[in-house]
């Protein structure tokens, strides 16, 4: 199924990896931070602050991520 | 995607409406945020009756009451040091940055957070790619690397986007000319004072900038790098092309950027912001074309919530279509004009900084100048010009006595004294240039007098 963003547009299957990418990442350091290393944690957090600006840009509001340390 | 003129091309060639349907969602997503984590926005925009889901058009903007830099101040020593406009907290910033306190003002304190952080790169890349940087690139950053945010998010925009970035901190001007020279550094990233203080260094080495592999420069800083005669003479020097760009420390990053066509103008990012332009006095919105202050909305960074702020810059801004680059973004013709404050007021006369520097520049022999504003009598208003002409052979009077012609007829006759000062004597400067040197003891008109302590 194609993914769309909130104007409603549908976002090609490349676009669409990339808004699942983030949503691992986000899910990853929302429920299972204990389990990762600095090294893991820390730069799983600065792949999610890059790829916040991809979500922005698809227009997928994806809010802001202060709680998740980003 | 290298041959694409646009960052995000879907946004900066969207319809006008889609445009607002975009900047209407995100200005409902911060009005929720501010007013959900900043205690004061909260208390601000509950005065004012507005709540996200109040927001239905652009024009319910003008329900949300300005901000000035006076309340960030107060807000500072309400709260020291960042404040109470602070959305998150200070554990969670990696960055701390200052405004660089050429006004002489107590300086603002800001904080950012690594998505922030990454934003702020971002709004760089809009104004460097728009321009025509790319990965190939080797960049040079002629920029004192400290806590003044300067070019900070166009270093960081730069390693983005790929190319071979020089940090050009800590380094004589000697230095940084010869790098950029023997790093084949093909942008170069400056104000443009400092763009024209290099140019000049080069000559004084025997170096032909011209002949550089040097292609473009990316101004920022100051309003000159849209002055016609400063960009004019910054290009014939470098033989490159110069876009302008501006910034400030209020927002992290850019607002506003040159494309590679070069309107005359700087195109606002629109799907990042949203800027007013209202009439200083009234505070009514000025049309497409007339001159006004800058408010700015920003949907960037969340840690410090930017809901139309007061700029205090004047701009002219024009329909997107006066330029033919493609991109929907409206634009501001001449970039940043100057500042509300910035205008002087002499004998009756106003004058502006701006306007002096652009007929100042035509004379291709002036290396350095200064306007000097002092009382003569103890009761009369004096302004002078005063130039460096290093060249012996140039002919020195001549040119004082044109220029002293020309500032005379573009400002209602004001009688100019120009004088030529030795090679060297004035100051020169590395960011912010301050060539207005204000001695008066009494100011203005009888509305405004003034005695200095």
């Amino acid at each position: 199924m194609t993914m769309k963003n909130v104007a409603g547009e549908e976002l090609s299957e490349a676009r669409g990896k990339l808004v699942e990418c983030y949503r691992t990442l986000a899910h990853v350091l929302m429920g299972h931070r204990d389990e990762l290393a600095p090294f893991e944690e820390r730069n799983a957090l600065k792949a999610l602050a890059a790829l916040w600006q991809v979500m922005n840009g698809l227009d997928m509001d994806p809010g802001q991520v202060y709680d998740l340390g980003a | 995607m290298d041959d694409s003129p646009y960052w995000n091309p879907r946004h900066e060639t969207m319809p006008r409406a889609d445009l607002d349907a975009l900047q209407v969602r995100k200005l409902r997503n911060l009005v929720e945020w501010a007013d959900m984590q900043v205690p004061w926005q909260a208390k601000r925009l509950r005065d004012a009756g507005v709540t996200a889901d109040t927001i239905a058009t652009i024009d319910d903007l003008q329900r949300i009451p300005p901000m000035t830099r006076e309340d960030w101040m107060e807000g500072q020593l309400e709260d020291p040091p960042f404040g109470t406009n602070v959305a998150a907290g200070k554990d969670l910033a990696i960055r701390y940055h200052l405004t660089s306190g050429t006004t002489g003002r107590t300086p603002i304190r800001v904080l950012d957070s690594m998505k922030d952080w990454e934003w702020i790169a971002e709004m760089w890349c809009y104004g460097l790619w728009g321009f025509g940087v790319r990965p190939s690139d080797t960049v040079f950053v002629a920029f004192g690397y400290s806590t003044f945010i300067g070019f900070w998010g166009l270093h960081y925009a730069c390693e983005k986007l790929g190319c071979l970035t020089l940090p050009g901190g800590a380094m004589t001007t000697e230095q940084r000319v010869r790098q950029i020279v023997e790093m084949g550094a093909t942008v170069v990233c400056s104000t443009p004072t400092y763009a024209l203080r290099m140019a000049q260094e080069a000559r004084q080495l025997g170096i032909d900038l011209a002949s550089s592999p040097v292609e473009r420069l990316i101004l920022s800083g100051e309003p000159a790098g849209s002055i016609p005669a400063t960009k004019k003479l910054i290009q014939e020097e470098w033989g490159a092309k110069a876009g302008d760009t501006a910034g400030m420390t209020e927002l992290g990053t850019i607002m506003i950027f040159e494309c590679a066509s070069q309107p005359g103008g700087t195109h606002i990012i629109e799907d990042h912001y949203i800027e007013e332009v209202l009439d200083p006095i009234t505070d009514r919105p000025v049309g497409y074309g007339e001159m006004g202050e800058r408010v700015v909305t920003s949907f960037g960074r969340g840690f410090i919530p930017v809901l139309r702020y007061r700029t205090r810059d004047l701009v002219v801004k024009v329909p997107a279509a006066t330029c033919g680059c493609g991109r929907t973004f409206d634009l501001y013709d001449g970039g940043i004009r100057g500042r509300v404050d910035d205008m002087k007021l002499v004998r009756g006369t106003n004058v502006y900084p701006r306007a002096v520097e652009a007929l100042v520049r035509e004379f291709k022999e002036i290396d350095e100048f200064q306007i000097h504003l002092y009382t003569a009598e103890g009761r009369r208003d004096e302004i002078e010009v005063l130039v460096e002409i290093p060249d012996p052979d140039a002919d020195g009077d001549r040119i004082l006595s044109d220029l002293a012609r020309e500032l005379a007829g573009a400002h209602e006759a004001l009688r100019f004294d120009v004088r030529r000062v030795e090679a060297g004597a004035l100051p020169r400067f590395e960011l912010k240039a301050k060539r207005v040197l204000d001695e008066r003891t009494v100011i203005g008109s009888d509305g405004e007098r003034r005695v200095q302590a």
